[in-house]
């Protein structure tokens, strides 16, 4: 055979094989399957959410999302239905001095392998994580409870060792809970930290098919009995992906590949320009916001942390020049092209937060004043906002919002405007000179900054972050950029920074209390610098108002109505003291693949969380409907 | 029979002195590591949810004592030589409890079939082509050969893995591009499975092949034009030896001496994995399981992927310095 003629052959051949992408899953109808990005398992054959096992990696699996359940979820997208009562009836019902919460059960729940949920499993799994230390969630336990009794099947009541109106978010699946451990399946595996717990017995609508040894892949499958779970109770209609497929798909050029190949519906934490290029160029995407920026945002809020522990950062007139050194205008473009949610508060723009604080703090915000030494400033600029999506609409057209009140949702509502006189004037209020172009601390020596970042694991705030940088600099204050890489959780927690963009604060999303990280801010929890922090208060601020802000929210019920106004004290003291400067909601890139499964969750209609690995992504997949165009296979 | 003798127990020694003084390195920096596993677990299981500081605190020392990470550098050093000896690291921190060493076999395979098969064909195609050029240097084909692989040696290995990624995923979607073998097929020694294994490590290895060629492509070339100068070379030429044949046994038969031993040299790096290669097509291999070891502070499961790394490089040396004298009588012993 002559060489061409070899070659043509050779061509044809390869031609066919695009037929790769139709036979991608073996054994399992595509037209029935939602793909989901997973992670790597790196320890695949565990399956025992409650002990360190899986390395925090079985979280996203489909483990926690498919198969476990607990007594309530609030969405954080918000809306009138953020609480959903999940295994119990009701919302948690507390005595008077909040040291008794009782829980009511469904009835007719049952575990995969046919057992009947009952109140014993959640006092078995109470007990069994207080006597095992090291267990996920033996720690609040052991510090919350005294007791467990279980009247009746259907009845739990908790006694805890002092008063405690949130005990209940120990069971309240934000992101996720204290998943019910099944009794009938533990009491007989021996040591509960070293049972794999393979196959597990799911008490969700899912149950485990198959799964990779190498950890690229997990298979679920639709239960036969999915009525007998509390998603099947609250599903108007019956869940029409009978399988899941949670799989590892590389870096994120590859997902984007993958997704229009039609291989992941589902996937996660993108650039914004892959993002993008997806919805200009493909037909089959869709995407949380219709219009740009086509995104996400997160109920976390990336800010620059300021360790106020380290001069000259314990100054407020220092961090406030700082935040006043900042064009948002600029890193919101560096950062997200544009496609930023700005956050002036200190609590991020999500779920109800902008019902419960953006919008009725505007007025105040407007007539803040700051005292930089020389005279007084309104800071608050509420059109920055609108002037961004002006800049971004040369490019994106029709796809930005001319409505205000749009507008606020999708930029957010405002932030300080760069105001380089008025830093000035806070920086020799505090005692800083400028000499040329660099300004002296009150000792005489150079102001510099090493800001710190994570890096590729999160570069849309490793961009913010230089640009940050660039500002700083340009003004006199020569700045660093420290890329922590892996290092940067244990650095921030052991306050080895100066400044960092990063997050400490994260909330409900779908509620306004703000109990989610304001308890851990208060003093008591404070470490001196070289000792690790709790979470949250990175930058451990510490301040007396504050910690009667949160002993006041301590002694108010969850759903008590001055929860909000608690919540308004906190984010005025936050503007006042400015311990780290909120830039904006963490805006996710997520777009989902239309070709196989519809009706995916949106702005319009937010009923269920969509990030791969939350827990709560169980309401979007049972709300999913199939794609009646979809190619028959 | 004495002279190889002690020239084996020195090079023994050597050996012996390469795995200790490497595997020691190993341990100290793994240990000097700023990122704690303990904490990284900790920050896994914190992450996302509204745990109380006094929480926090009781899962930590829980998992210090669970996980046994504390006490004197010292003793944790000779308890980690007595797990090295009886081929037992302990558990992987990261993974708890399952063990480091099982973590290694379920990624191991994957890898030593993936990079000896793709070092071969290199080494291979690398060093014919090489030779070929080397010999017949005014070649037009060879010439533009050799500018093509010159072209792509410079190129990082990132680059050529995404390259092939997004034209054989993308472009022109032929190929998988993630993961070892087709989702939801069970391993087995069917078809159905060896020729998706195949299928999914085609580009990885087209990667690791492109990458790998120009090496041995360029020492090749040197060493054949250097040898075909040689008086035994050029008086074969004048004795009108065929031209195939000086080729053969004068020229390619002495140039591959060191070949070989960059080969041995190669394969014993295979158990270091290709770190780069798995990341970018998600293959299950050791180089991914390693970088997940160093992001999570996963020392004992650092340790492993090393100490075994170091082991087979040095016995590969090792094997190579016992066999060289019975292949090449220039190496004097004793």
């Amino acid at each position: 055979m002559k060489f061409p003629r070899f070659a043509a052959i050779a061509l044809l051949s390869l031609a066919a094989l695009p037929a790769y992408a139709q036979d991608f899953i073996a054994g399992i109808p595509r037209n029935e399957t939602l793909i989901i990005q997973g992670t790597p398992q790196q320890n695949a054959d565990w399956f025992n959410v409650w002990a360190p096992g899986g390395g925090g990696s079985a979280n996203v699996n489909g483990l926690q999302q498919l198969t476990t359940d607990t007594f309530w979820f609030i969405n954080p997208e918000g809306g009138p239905d953020a609480w959903q009562n999940a295994l119990a009836t009701e919302p948690p019902a507390y005595n008077a001095d909040f040291t008794q919460m009782t829980v009511k059960l469904r009835k007719g729940i049952y575990w995969s392998d046919g057992v009947e949920f009952t109140s014993d499993d959640v006092a078995y799994t109470v007990k069994t994580q207080i006597d095992h230390p090291g267990m996920s969630w033996s720690a609040p336990f052991s510090v919350n409870v005294a007791s467990v009794e279980n009247p009746d099947p259907q009845t739990v009541i908790f006694h805890l060792k002092k008063p405690n109106s949130r005990f209940h978010t120990v069971f309240t699946v934000r992101w996720n809970a204290a998943w019910i451990m099944p009794k009938h399946v533990f009491e007989k595996a021996g040591d509960p930290l070293a049972f794999k717990n393979n196959p597990p017995v799911s008490l969700s609508a899912y149950v485990l098919q198959s799964y990779d040894k190498a950890g690229n892949w997990t298979i679920w499958k639709l239960r036969d009995d999915w009525q007998r779970t509390s998603i099947g109770m609250a599903a108007k209609e019956p869940p029409q992906v009978k399988y899941v497929v949670y799989r590892a798909a590389g870096n994120p050029e590859a997902r984007v590949i993958e997704q229009r190949n039609h291989n992941l519906d589902v996937i996660n934490d993108m650039a914004p320009e892959g993002m993008f290029a997806m919805m200009r160029d493909s037909k089959s995407v869709a995407s949380w916001l219709k219009g740009f920026p086509f995104a996400h945002p997160d109920p976390t809020l990336p800010s620059v942390l300021l360790n106020t522990k380290k001069p000259p950062f314990d100054n407020k007139d220092v961090r406030w020049a700082l935040a006043l050194m900042i064009d948002i205008r600029a890193v919101a473009l560096g950062s997200y092209r544009g496609a930023a949610n700005l956050a002036a508060l200190a609590t991020p723009p999500t779920g109800s937060a902008p019902d419960d604080y953006y919008a009725p703090m505007q007025d105040w915000l407007t007539n803040f004043e700051l005292d930089t030494g020389s005279r007084k400033i309104k800071p608050y600029d509420p059109n920055i906002s609108a002037q961004i999506a002006t800049m971004v609409r040369g490019q994106w057209g029709d796809q930005i919002p001319t409505d205000p009140k749009q507008l606020q949702r999708t930029f957010g509502f405002g932030w300080w405007k760069q105001d380089v006189q008025a830093a000035t004037e806070l920086l020799q209020k505090a005692g800083f000179k400028k000499s040329g172009n660099q300004w002296l601390k009150p000792d005489g020596t150079p102001f510099t900054i090493r800001l710190q970042v994570e890096g590729d694991a999160i570069p849309t705030l490793a961009r913010a972050g230089t640009v940050i940088a660039q500002q700083w600099s340009q003004n006199g204050i020569a700045t660093k950029v420290d890329v922590a890489g892996p290092t940067n959780g244990q650095r921030l927690s052991t306050g080895d920074y100066e400044a960092a963009i990063y997050w400490s604060i994260e909330t409900w999303g779908g509620h306004p209390d703000l109990s989610f990280f304001l308890d851990s801010y208060h003093s008591e929890f404070i470490k001196p610098l070289g000792q690790i922090q709790p979470p949250r208060n990175l930058q451990r601020w510490q301040d007396s108002r504050l910690d009667q802000i949160i002993a006041k929210n301590r002694s108010i019920a969850f759903d008590s109505p001055d929860v909000t106004k608690v919540g308004q004290d906190f984010l005025k003291l936050a503007v006042e003291e400015m311990p780290m400067i909120p830039l904006m909601a963490y805006n996710k890139f997520a777009p989902f693949d239309t070709t196989y499964w519809t009706n995916y969750p949106s702005a319009e209609n937010p009923y269920s969380a969509s990030g791969p690995n939350w827990a709560n992504i169980r309401y979007m997949v049972t709300g999913l409907k199939a794609n009646p165009d979809a190619p028959k296979n | 029979m004495n002279g190889f003798l002690i020239y084996a127990g020195k090079r023994f020694l050597q050996f012996l002195f390469v795995v200790v003084t490497g595997i020691t390195l190993a341990f100290l920096i793994a240990h000097f590591s700023p990122v704690d596993p303990v904490e990284q677990t900790v920050s896994l299981l914190t992450s996302f949810g509204s745990t109380d500081p006094q929480s926090v605190e009781i899962l930590r020392q829980s998992l210090r004592e669970l996980y046994g990470t504390g006490g004197p550098l010292i003793d944790q050093y000779f308890t980690f030589w007595g797990r090295v000896l009886t081929g037992d690291f302990g558990p992987s921190l990261s993974s708890f409890p399952t063990p480091v060493m099982t973590v290694i076999g379920r990624a191991l395979p994957w890898t030593v079939g993936l990079l000896t098969l793709a070092t071969i064909i290199a080494w291979i195609i690398g060093n014919l082509l090489g030779a070929l050029a080397g010999y017949f240097r005014n070649s037009r084909l060879l010439k533009l050969a050799g500018i093509v692989i010159m072209a792509l040696q410079p190129i990082p290995t990132y680059i050529i893995g995404l390259s092939l990624v997004i034209l054989f995923g993308f472009v022109w979607p032929i190929l998988p591009i993630s993961g070892g073998a087709q989702v939801n097929l069970t391993p087995a020694f069917n078809w159905a499975f060896i020729s998706s294994v195949i299928e999914h490590g085609i580009l990885p290895a087209l990667t690791l092949v492109l990458v790998g060629i120009g090496g041995w492509f360029i020492s090749m070339r040197s060493l054949v034009s250097n040898i075909i100068t040689d008086d035994h070379v050029v008086y074969a030429e004048l004795g009108g030896v065929r031209s195939s044949s000086i080729f053969s046994y004068y020229v390619a038969r002495n140039a591959m001496l060191p070949q070989v031993t960059g080969l041995a040299l190669s394969l014993g790096n295979v158990f270091g994995g290709a770190v780069i290669v798995e990341f970018v097509f998600n293959y299950p291999g050791i180089g991914k399981l390693l970088i997940s070891g160093i992001y999570s502070g996963d020392y004992s499961l650092v340790l492993g992927v090393t100490t075994i790394a170091i082991i087979a490089v040095a016995a590969a040396v090792f094997v190579i310095d016992i066999i060289y004298p019975l292949i090449d009588p220039r190496v004097k012993l004793g």
